[in-house]
């Protein structure tokens, strides 16, 4: 694992770490101080050269470094732990201050793993993790990002990506859909001021779940990888099935139009080895994007909404994820309502339980320069299934940021 | 002549068949019976506007161009000798056959309504001329066009088995607008014009195959408008159409015709068609989802390797889901996330436990992946729906298509799905023709099919007999005669052991989110074939119409014990069952008990209590059951079987043996002064009641003596005060108090119960009272016989023989008309002898030991217009239904109860105790 070797090399020292232990993934933020700025660090105040940070509490240290991400699945949990080990965690800062004489580690972490696996946490790291609020996390991460980072939000169409600017004093009421496992639809009005509106069993989990009985496929990037090839008019009823090729225009009904989503398959004549992995991957994904975008658009419309976020590790930054949502809700809303992405899509959470440590021992993240740089050393944490997916693997980068701890 | 024919939607063939008719005038007025008829002049102006794409929704005028096939009524011309009602009307310039068939041809399922015609026993007799002339009825009075007296019945194929759909069709002619096939005899003419009207994209798939097999065109009606009119349609007019299903309940929904609209149609089949519907023709669809029942069967079949959706569904009863599904307790180790409201077994992901690396497909159980799938879809589309209710503010959404397949597993995820995202404000509904909706809807496109204003009591929905255990699913060949629905029910009963008992219900379960909770009653009954149709055959009755003097029409329920109490329901299927024996002997005497005979009375008693084992299983199968439904269901089944009447020559016997000592009794009347008569004559009726064969109690009896011993046995040991004794007031109010006379009444109608010594030694000297009082009499019998139960054929013939012996019966017989044939001997303006008010009958329009006066005879309800006070007779009329009716004139029920239990539960009293009660009008 070449982001170990480069971490190790380079000195880095987490510091700050938070977890989102979902149900198949598990995502991480941690922060690195750069090697000049954590030369000592005690209580040394800061000398800055930048002007990027609004606070100024000299009270507190100052820490310059990056925010990096990283993912694991869920089910290989261990690597997990042995990459947290590897890296060496600095947590001192961060020891329960209500028992200042207990030997307790805290980490910020949310999802439902964090409860699950507390006790693992506990025995392999000697650690405990401080559990945050799902729905918190992911609301305050998304607040965060939408307000701090450049370009972090894009409407995603045709594949054609675009980022849009979004003005922070003009941010509220938006939907947050986070696609995980499972789909949360949140109602966000505000910093903490957020309602789950709705949600599906249809998600990520499903897509995967299905897929791998359906595929063999051996993880979830595999099973994206093989939509991109797939034809969904193999084992999709389309309208144009049903009525001859002729489209049903009346109601505006395309004959390309997916009219049955696997409604194909009931054919006698073949059987689930009969049909090419890449085409029911492919008709998966639309079946549960477009379903995603759907029920998102019917939420947004209830509640006045013009603005739907998507994120959550569905997404990936997988292109034809993106569009069949773009479309669903352009389709439903009749271009009324656009679907909008962002680029940290899968870290919300954990964003919003890094965030969290400013109740502690943080007083702000304040974010320089909106940097972002490719990820250089760690994203591809926990395994190598990106290297077919470079290009879209921006969503991991890290950003450069200035953290004051106590 | 006849009658006849002319049916217009009907269409051509009809000619011939009138043709035929016209040499055999008996058969001819059979059919004229319903009230088919001719067409009337106006019947252009009932054209079904149901125009596929014009959203024209105001106008009902607008006529089809083009290809509509349509009457061409010039040249039309009466045949026959055109004084007699309903004649023929021959249309030799209509060109296009119209059928009586129309398809829903799905992605997956071909749906068929089509149109039988009533095949009628009874005969026009003179009677009923008679009261028809006195009552000033014609036939379908309301109407100038004809409808069709008839069946509707609803059959699916499935489309991968397009063939068999097609030979049904032909091996029933049902393309070739025949209405009876059996009468035909000949190839079907090669009409290339011939027509079907077929909805569903599969309408335009199959179009040339259609041709080519069957030599018809198909006529493509739009899917949407015929989705719409077939809800429309079902939820005005069939009683138990809709209902909702929450944690395996099943709970019919009484929906007024004028608070319908808006609602919200979800049809769900391979896809999802989510329709707000505003009005007749007005709706919008308004969304949809590719998540639906070809997903279902798509994807499970990928997974399971089940061979048909029912199969699958079956399977999913046995399923447990969290096997597979990621539970909120999976993410959150056994822990709730209620913060936001979800409870550990709440879906947080369907499938989202398949991600595992451990397992492969092979390692899951199909059930359990059939149920995740079924949860999964289920939720998605209640939660889809509701979320569209919301949008426009409609609080009823409808579900209907065929993946729910009345499935109580699939309806209670949906019901949840609502319930749960609304919070209690919406509810799901159903509606137990929901696979029909389109097929319906083409067929109310054909013109003048007359369905469109039918009311709710036109029509009566009846159960399936071709094939009850399965209610009407068709594999194999249909059963189209007699003998073949005795060789399948003798096929039936060798795996007689299908028949399952009901599996009892877990309790209701909790609620979750995204979330779902492990619903509780899941699949409810097991059932061998979870798709069996719920729905009977619906008989279109159109000369049926309301009592007019039922006080409240819309709050009447007929029915006094209520069979959603399983206690109850299994009480009267035991005294069903142990009666049947007895049944099936007098039914095979009753046809001279011959080889045949017997084989249709083994049939009969398979049959029965086929329906019966299915009835437990499901109750509310064909809609609300109530134990006048039970009771019709007898006596239809043994129609069915070719038994027209079962106890014919008991009934004669008794008739006979009653009508020898009716004189005497008649004397000793006489004899009394008003009081004493009014006192004995009720105690008449109420003695010669204990003469019923459809009590058990009673059965028995008639080992111990003769009928006529009997009833003085009978009558002496009436001893008031009855068990329900409103004797006193009714005497006041027939003989006043304090020496004022009261008013007679002007017309009393009596509902007459059994043969024998209950009407002639009962009610016959009751009416004769009042004949002599100066009340015109009116005797209400069945139209069909039901039991001993005495009919309107044969009452007449009663009267007549009565009236020899008494002046009073004769003279009102002879205004009533009733005296036909004895006046024919001496007629020489003896009519216009008018000093006696009339002794009439009419027939009430039911054959069944009860009545439901929602749907009578239009003679009843004329007769009922000017009628002031109603006297009902016997358990079947006056305890079993009506008890609780409310009149809007007098009414006075007459009983004796020969049921332990009944006694108990009505009026807590003991087997043969009476009931006389009074009801005054009501004040306004």
């Amino acid at each position: 694992m070449d982001h170990l070797a480069d971490v190790s090399q380079s000195q880095t020292q987490i510091s700050h770490l938070a977890l989102d232990i979902g149900g198949s993934l598990i995502k991480l933020v941690y922060f690195c101080r750069y090697d000049d700025s954590c030369r000592d660090d005690g209580d040394e105040l800061r000398s800055q050269n930048d002007s990027l940070c609004s606070k100024s509490d000299n009270s507190k240290p100052v820490l310059e470094g990056r925010l990096h991400f990283a993912k694991f699945e869920t089910s290989k949990i261990n690597d997990c732990l042995d990459f947290l080990r590897s890296m060496k965690l600095r947590l001192g800062g961060f020891h329960d201050r209500t028992a200042p004489s207990s030997d307790k580690i805290f980490i910020k972490a949310t999802g439902g793993g964090a409860y699950k696996f507390a006790d693992l946490f506990k025995e392999k790291l000697g650690v405990s993790l401080d559990k945050e609020d799902e729905m918190e996390c992911l609301v305050t991460g998304a607040n965060f990002l939408l307000k701090a980072v450049h370009q972090e939000a894009f409407t995603y169409l045709d594949g054609q990506k675009e980022f849009v600017q979004i003005d922070p004093n003009d941010l509220y009421p938006y939907l947050l859909v986070n696609i995980g496992s499972g789909v949360s639809m949140i109602k966000v009005d505000g910093d903490g001021k957020f309602e789950r509106v709705s949600g599906t069993s249809l998600g990520g989990g499903t897509f995967w779940g299905l897929g791998r009985l359906l595929t063999k496929c051996k993880n979830f990037d595999e099973l994206l990888e093989l939509s991109h090839r797939g034809n969904n008019r193999i084992l999709d009823m389309l309208v144009g099935d049903i009525y001859g090729g002729t489209d049903y225009a009346k109601i505006g009904l395309s004959s390309t139009t997916i009219a049955s989503s696997f409604g194909k398959a009931i054919s006698e004549s073949k059987e689930l080895g009969d049909y090419q992995p890449e085409d029911v991957s492919r008709s998966l994904l639309r079946m549960i994007s477009n379903n995603i975008g759907q029920i998102s658009y019917l939420n947004a419309l209830r509640f006045g909404l013009k603005r739907i976020f998507f994120a959550g590790f569905f997404i990936r930054g997988h292109a034809y994820t993106m569009d069949t949502i773009s479309v669903a809700v352009n389709f439903w809303s009749k271009g009324e309502a656009k679907a909008m992405f962002l680029r940290h899509e899968g870290f919300l959470g954990t964003l919003g339980a890094f965030m969290s440590y400013e109740k502690q021992c943080l007083d702000g993240l304040t974010v320089h320069k909106m940097q972002q740089k490719f990820p250089i050393s760690v994203s591809s944490a926990g395994d190598n299934i990106y290297c077919s997916l470079n290009s879209n693997s921006d969503e991991n980068g890290s950003i450069e940021c200035t953290v004051y701890g106590t | 002549m006849a009658g006849l024919n002319g049916d217009p939607i009907l269409g051509i063939d009809d000619k011939i068949e009138n043709l035929q008719y016209n040499n055999n005038n008996n058969s001819n007025e059979a059919i004229d019976k319903e009230g088919l008829v001719g067409i009337g002049e106006e019947s252009s102006t009932c054209y079904k506007n149901n125009q596929g794409g014009e959203k024209d929704m105001a106008g009902n005028s607008i006529h089809r161009s083009g290809s509509r096939p349509q009457l061409d009524l010039s040249k039309a011309e009466i045949q026959g000798n055109s004084e007699e009602r309903d004649p023929t009307i021959l249309l030799p310039n209509q060109s296009d056959d119209i059928s009586h068939l129309a398809l829903d041809i799905g992605g997956s399922l071909i749906k068929l309504v089509y149109f039988s015609r009533h095949e009628d026993q009874s005969v026009e007799d003179k009677r009923k001329k008679t009261v028809k002339e006195r009552l000033g009825i014609t036939n379908g009075n309301r109407r100038s066009y004809p409808v069709l007296g008839g069946r509707l019945h609803f059959v699916k194929f499935e489309t991968s088995k397009l063939n068999e759909c097609l030979d049904f069709i032909s091996s029933k002619q049902l393309h070739c607008g025949r209405i009876d096939s059996h009468l035909w005899n000949s190839e079907p003419p090669a009409n290339e014009n011939a027509v079907i009207k077929a909805t569903g994209g599969g309408a335009y798939k199959f179009a040339d195959l259609f041709k080519e097999r069957l030599g018809v065109s198909i006529e493509k009606e739009d899917e949407m408008d015929c989705l719409v009119a077939g809800a429309n349609f079902l939820l005005k007019a069939i009683r138990h159409e809709a209902f909702t299903h929450m944690e395996g309940h099943k709970e019919f929904v009484q929906i007024d015709h004028n608070d319908l609209f808006p609602y919200l149609l979800v049809n769900v089949g391979s896809g999802v068609s989510i329709i707000k519907v505003d009005g007749d023709g007005k709706f919008q669809r308004v969304s949809g989802t590719n998540v639906g029942g070809g997903t279902y069967w798509g994807l499970g079949r990928l997974l399971t390797k089940c061979n048909s959706f029912d199969e699958l569904l079956e399977l999913s009863q046995r399923g447990d889901n969290r096997t597979i599904d990621m539970l909120v307790g999976d993410i959150y180790g056994g822990m709730d996330y209620s913060k936001i409201g979800l409870s550990a077994s709440t879906i947080a992901s369907s499938f989202g436990k398949a991600i595992s690396d451990k397992k492969e497909l092979e390692d899951y159980r199909p059930e359990d992946i059939s149920l995740s799938l079924l949860r999964m879809i289920s939720y998605n589309i209640g939660q889809i729906s509701y979320l569209n209710a919301l949008r426009f503010g409609l609080k009823r959404i409808f579900f209907g298509g065929f993946f729910i397949r009345g499935h109580a597993y699939t309806m209670d995820t949906i019901s949840f799905a609502v319930q749960f995202w609304s919070k209690g404000e919406a509810q799901a509904m159903f509606l137990r023709h929901e696979g029909f909706l389109g097929a319906l809807g083409a067929f109310m496109s054909y013109q003048k099919h007359g369905l469109d204003d039918l009311m709710v009591h036109h029509l009566v929905e009846r159960f399936p007999m071709g094939a009850p255990y399965t209610g009407g699913r068709i594999h194999g060949p249909p059963l189209g005669d007699l003998n073949e629905k005795i060789s399948w029910m003798e096929k039936f009963v060798q795996k007689g052991t299908e028949i399952t008992a009901p599996v009892p219900m877990a309790p209701p379960g909790t609620t979750g989110l995204g979330g779902f909770e492990v619903p509780s009653s899941r699949g409810a009954t097991l059932r061998s074939d979870a798709s069996a149709l719920n729905i009977g055959v619906l008989h279109l009755v159109p000369t049926l119409e309301v009592f007019p003097l039922l006080a409240n029409p819309k709050m009447y329920e007929p029915n006094t014990i209520d069979l959603s109490d399983h206690k109850e329901l299994e009480y009267w299927f035991t005294v069903l069952s142990e009666h049947s024996p007895d049944l099936v002997d007098k039914a095979v005497a009753s046809e001279g008990g011959t080889d045949d005979a017997k084989r249709r009375g083994d049939a009969f008693a398979r049959a029965f209590s086929a329906h019966l084992a299915r009835l437990m299983e499901e109750p509310a199968a064909y809609g609300k059951l109530g134990l006048a439904n039970l009771l019709e269901l007898r006596e239809e089944c043994l129609r069915e079987f070719q038994f027209h009447d079962a106890y014919r020559s008991i009934k004669q016997r008794e008739n006979e043996a009653s009508l020898a000592v009716l004189p005497d009794l008649l004397l000793e009347l006489d004899h009394m002064d008003e009081e004493a008569r009014l006192l004995t004559l009720i105690e008449g009726v109420l003695a010669a009641n204990i003469f019923d064969w459809g009590s058990r109690a009673c059965v028995d009896l008639y080992h111990k003596g003769t009928i006529i011993e009997i009833y003085r046995m009978s009558r002496n040991k009436m001893q008031r005060p009855w068990r329900v004794d409103d004797f006193d007031l009714f005497k006041e109010r027939m003989l006043g108090s304090d020496g004022k006379k009261p008013k007679p009444h002007k017309r009393a109608l009596l509902f007459v119960d059994n043969s024998g010594a209950d009407v002639v030694l009962g009610m016959l000297p009751l009416a004769r009272e009042l004949l002599r009082r100066g009340t015109e009499v009116v005797l209400v019998a069945n139209s069909l016989p039901a039991l001993n139960d005495v009919t309107a054929m044969e009452l007449p013939d009663i009267v007549a023989e009565a009236a020899k012996h008494c002046d009073v019966l004769r003279r009102a017989a002879e205004a009533g008309g009733l005296l036909v044939d004895a006046m024919t001997n001496t007629e020489d303006g003896s009519k216009g002898n008018s000093s006696s008010v009339p002794l009439m009958v009419v027939e009430n329009g039911c054959g069944s030991p009860c009545i439901d006066l929602r749907q009578v005879s239009s003679e009843l309800a004329a007769a009922a217009k000017c009628a002031d006070l109603v006297i009902l007779e016997g358990m079947g009329r006056s305890l079993h239904t009506n008890f609780n009716a409310r009149f809007k004139c007098e009414a006075l029920k007459l009983a004796m109860v020969k049921n332990q239990r009944l006694a108990e539960k009505l009026i807590q009293g003991k087997i043969y105790d009476c009931v006389c009660r009074y009801e005054p009008a009501p004040a306004s």
